[in-house]
């Protein structure tokens, strides 16, 4: 290659010069992409309308924060009723979600059968399963028994579409876990059960927090089952409830943008101080 | 009863007990029961009633069995086909689009630059972010009246007038594909991030030893180790946003006059707005007749299944 001699049109050291800025301008240019929408809803949460809006231009050097909007929230609108369901509904699919999966993980790693290849592409179908397409049947089915407008529904349905990815991460993390530290348990004369308590779900707490983070982010970022599920305004969760907000009147981009914030922090604190479990559910394919 | 009958039944008491005697039949059954009830609760049992309305007309007032009724004046009406289009149009765009991101990002941060672990961080958030934060971020970024990018578009002239961008017949799709790409191009650079992590140094070490220009070594090193998930990455993402549903729903319902009006977004409609579940599961049987289609060639063509069983 004539470059790599220095005879080309441009030398190797310009050429290597190049290419150092094509990366960095690349970076750059994505992190703008990815921090403006951000920087938005934060400047607009944390300053009244007033200044926001003041001369007809949006202002979004913040110069006087105020609590002003958040204030609103609470005091005229039911954002901590819609939060208590999500919270609700949440944290029982989370649980629900996770054990299912860890059970399953184990007891798909541990014991023969024949079909398990079959099991396999179920759960992967499942994984690329359409809410909106279960949402529908689960509708019908929830309806027919009366338990719409309740969480343990809302639950059930959720938990249905974080569940197979969580059972495919703690089926691969299971695989990686040598058999032999739960037969030295056995040798020494520790049940199944006490090997299960003591040795094995210490060794899968990687796993499961990971499991545990995919199905809490499924849960909180739903929009489709709940909005199927619940018709009922007190039983909205804070997506749904929060959605209508900008069809009020009396409601406008400050506490829409407020609530916005406010939703948008478990998964700040979720990139921050989890991040390692995240990545770990990337190398086994990540979740919708 | 005799006391044979009695010892013999003993026996296999016993000995029921002996081979159970650390538990593990219970085990077994802890293991597995829960994800199998699961699945015949939640799925099983819902799409087989499902599919079995969707053979009735007003399945839920007075049902008269049509057979396969509904999927004749599903497939038979052409709006059906311009709705399909529109998912394809949008899933492609999506895919295509978000793919091309996370690539780049991802042979980015690759080569180690400074801050890189900061910029890994940050496109975790478009992904955690709940769609409907996504949704307002883009609404008012891209809103005609006090929107930042028509305020900008305007001030350095290059439109005279605001434009409505996500009520607007040519704009629409575009806007949600933009906002649609935000949020999900971190899943393709999360994915080829892993995957490029796992590459051996020592092969492009020697690459550049024998003389191999970067190129080469894109070529004959990285794009190989890629291919796979690339292929995923299209065929997965590319499903799930042929079956998105809540960000066009929150972002257009669907318009202008059903521009951006998907299968996902018509499935809803049908339900909840026409109330009309004979034909709403019909259509819902159709798209799990798709995906089943799809997920057959997945299936056949990477054997995923192949990592765990």
């Amino acid at each position: 290659m004539a470059t790599s001699s220095g005879r080309g049109l441009v030398s190797h050291d310009t050429q290597k010069r190049l290419q150092r800025i094509a990366v960095y301008l690349t970076a750059l240019l994505i992190s703008v992409f990815t921090i403006i929408p951000v920087y938005v809803m934060v400047v607009i949460a944390i300053q009244s309308p007033a200044t926001t809006f003041a001369g007809g231009r949006v202002n979004l050097l913040p110069t006087e924060p105020s609590l002003r909007n958040f204030l609103v929230l609470l005091g005229s609108t039911d954002t901590v009723r819609y939060f208590v369901n999500s919270l609700v509904v949440t944290l029982g699919s989370t649980v629900l979600s996770t054990t299912i999966a860890v059970a399953a993980g184990y007891g798909l790693t541990r014991f023969d059968f024949t079909g398990k290849s079959l099991a396999a592409r179920a759960v992967l179908f499942s994984y690329m399963f359409s809410p909106i397409v279960l949402a529908i049947p689960l509708y019908v089915v929830f309806s027919t028994l009366g338990l719409l407008n309740s969480h343990f529904a809302l639950t059930l349905a959720l938990t249905a579409i974080s569940a197979p990815f969580c059972i495919w991460l703690m089926w691969q993390y299971f695989q990686t876990v040598p058999i032999a530290l739960e037969e030295s348990a056995w040798v020494r004369g520790a049940s199944r059960w006490r090997t299960v308590r003591d040795v094995v779900l210490p060794v899968a707490r990687p796993g499961y927090i990971s499991a545990a983070i995919f199905a809490f982010a499924v849960a909180w970022n739903d929009f489709t089952m709940a909005r199927v599920v619940m018709s009922r305004d007190e039983m909205y969760t804070i997506t749904v409830g929060a959605s209508l907000f900008l069809d009020r009147v009396s409601i406008g981009w400050g506490e829409t943008m407020a609530v916005s914030l406010l939703i948008s922090i478990p998964p700040f604190l979720i990139a921050l101080f989890l991040q390692r479990y995240l990545l770990q559910g990337f190398s086994v394919g990540g979740l919708e | 009863m005799s006391t044979a009958l009695k010892s013999r039944l003993a026996a296999a008491g016993s000995a029921l007990r002996e081979r159970d005697v650390d538990g593990t039949t219970l085990l077994l059954a802890a293991c597995f029961v829960p994800m199998l009830a699961f699945f015949v609760v939640v799925w099983v049992i819902p799409i087989v009633y499902a599919l079995g309305m969707s053979l009735f007309a007003s399945p839920v007032r007075n049902p008269e069995f049509v057979g396969l009724g509904n999927y004749a004046e599903l497939l038979g009406n052409g709006a059906f086909w311009g709705f399909l289009w529109n998912s394809v149009v949008y899933a492609v765009a999506t895919t295509g689009l978000s793919l091309v991101i996370g690539l780049g990002l991802a042979l980015v941060i690759n080569q180690r630059i400074r801050g890189g672990d900061a910029l890994r961080t940050l496109m975790i958030f478009p992904y955690l972010l709940p769609t409907l934060v996504v949704i307002f971020m883009w609404k008012f970024i891209l809103d005609p009246n006090i929107g930042i990018l028509n305020q900008f578009l305007v001030d350095a002239g290059l439109i005279d007038k605001p434009i409505a961008f996500f009520s607007t017949l040519e704009f629409a799709m575009p806007a949600v594909v933009i906002t649609s790409v935000w949020k999900f191009a971190s899943f393709a650079f999360f994915i080829l991030l892993a995957r490029l992590q796992a590459i051996d140094p020592d092969l492009y070490e020697r690459a550049r030893v024998e003389g191999a220009t970067t190129w080469q070594a894109f070529r004959d090193i990285t794009f190989p180790h890629l291919r796979g998930a690339i292929l995923i990455i299209l065929l997965v993402r590319g499903i799930w946003m042929f079956n998105k549903f809540d960000i066009i729903y929150l972002s257009t319902r669907g318009g202008p006059l059903q521009q951006t009006t998907t299968l996902p977004i018509r499935v809803y409609q049908l339900a909840f707005s026409e109330v009309n579940f004979g034909m709403a599961t019909a259509l819902a049987g159709v798209m799990f007749f798709l995906l089943a289609g799809v997920a057959v060639v997945y299936f056949r063509a990477f054997a995923p299944e192949k990592e765990v069983a």
